[in-house]
């Protein structure tokens, strides 16, 4: 967060803060622009910290067959239960858990460390704009949002066949007429879904840090370091509200993309 | 505002850039192996419960067959005792019986011979007595001496069949 020009109005700087940064190196793939921004370095230092940590703590589940879990890999396998047992399992069914436990794990994961990086504010100091919520950014949801949209019809065809996942989007023993009012309301249905899981982590992951700043802002909008003397304790309370919603909504977002899936698969429920 | 709802073709291409890699390497590294590991385990743990169960009721079936097995031979002894005990009795009543009638007998007999000695005792003292006194009268005879002396001769007599 840029604040070293004062006269800039606040509104602004939050807006600076809570939205990506300009191009910060210009990249383009068959016409299409994929230029570096920060959140797509927030995005990748998600990634690689995910990467690392599962790497590094699953080394002896690759290489022992019936390892003991200790310290680190014992957390990781707390997550790895998790997600597999309490989330997928009774959504998709056992029989198809171990298929999708780990696109299901890679939301999770993905998504609460993005999250969590967010609130961080070491990565400010990256060159050319610094740090931010990657998973505040529509596009980057909306990207997650596709994932499930997609897995939710592989997940239907996988099971039915592709003409029975489509048959399945309406209940069987509807009298017809009643087709003309169901099949555009599933079809919005299908649509809404994950447009729902888009704007329900975004807005929730960017809520949060705009009450954060529009909290800090009175002591610079007053002038007067006593301001600090509410509003940093009621910062302190939002930032440990907030690591519970990057925990709830890295949850929420698994979880109904599991429920999706498991709805494609079950049709019957 | 509007920057906070903007299209960032950019952004989507990287989200799935990163989520694929993600998904991928960690997917056939970490999480199909800590998923196959967690459910053996859980299948392990389920096994050994199953088998200690079987365990414990084998056990508990057999110390029952045990305690059966020791109370019936705890019986068993005491009617072996008993039996022994009578049998003792019965085995000692009968020596006892036996010692007796062997005792009364051998008793008996000993009485019988002793009254046997003594009757045939009496009969050669008896006979020794007569001879005696026949020898005695023969010497009192031949010397023809006073009473006196027939006194002293017999008592010397006596003393001499006493010494033989």
């Amino acid at each position: 967060m840029a604040i070293q020009d004062h006269s800039e109005p606040i509104g602004t700087v939050i807006l600076h803060h809570v939205t990506n940064s300009d191009v910060l190196w210009p990249l383009s793939l068959f016409g299409f622009d994929i230029s570096i921004t920060k959140h797509v370095i927030m995005l990748w230092i998600a990634g690689a910290v995910v990467l690392t940590a599962f790497l590094l703590g699953s080394r002896r589940y690759r290489r022992e067959r019936d390892p003991l879990p200790t310290g680190f890999s014992n957390m990781l396998e707390m997550v790895v239960e998790f997600v597999h047992k309490s989330i997928v399992t009774p959504n998709v069914g056992a029989a198809h858990a171990a298929r999708w436990s780990p696109l299901m794990l890679t939301f999770f994961t993905l998504i609460f460390t993005a999250n969590i990086l967010g609130m961080i504010p070491i990565f400010d100091l990256i060159p050319g704009g610094g740090g931010g919520t990657a998973t505040g950014n529509v596009n980057v949801t909306a990207a997650l949002a596709i994932i499930t949209f997609l897995a939710i019809i592989v997940a239907g065809t996988l099971e039915h066949g592709f003409i029975g996942h489509w048959r399945n989007l309406v209940p069987p023993g509807i009298p017809w007429p009643v087709l003309f009012i169901l099949i555009p309301i599933e079809i919005l249905g299908m649509f809404v879904r994950p447009f729902a899981l888009t704007m329900r982590l975004a807005a929730n992951m960017t809520a949060g840090h705009i009450a954060m700043l529009a909290i800090l802002a009175p002591i610079f909008l007053l002038g007067s370091p006593w301001v600090g003397l509410g509003s940093v304790p009621l910062n302190v309370g939002i930032f440990f509200l907030e690591i519970i919603v990057a925990l709830v909504q890295a949850y929420v977002f698994t979880l109904l993309s599991a429920v999706f899936i498991g709805a494609a698969i079950h049709p019957e429920h | 505002m509007e920057k906070l709802v903007s299209l960032d073709t950019g952004l989507i291409f990287w989200t799935w850039t990163t989520f694929l890699i993600v998904l991928v390497i960690l997917a056939t590294k970490a999480w199909g192996p800590m998923i196959e590991a967690l459910e053996r385990r859980q299948h392990n743990i389920a096994e050994a419960l199953a088998a200690a169960d079987k365990a414990r009721a084998e056990t508990g079936e057999m110390s029952a067959k045990y305690e059966q097995q020791l109370r019936a031979g705890r019986v068993e002894a005491q009617e072996i005792l008993t039996e022994a005990r009578v049998t003792a009795q019965k085995l000692r009543a009968g020596i006892e019986a036996t010692a007796h009638t062997k005792a009364d007998e051998i008793v008996a007999s000993a009485q019988e011979r002793i009254e046997a000695e003594k009757v045939k005792a009496i009969a050669e003292i008896r006979a020794t007595v007569v001879d005696l006194s026949l020898e005695i009268a023969g010497k009192v005879l031949e010397r023809n001496i006073t009473s006196a002396d027939n006194q002293k001769l017999a008592e010397a007599s006596l003393r001499q069949i006493g010494k033989a």
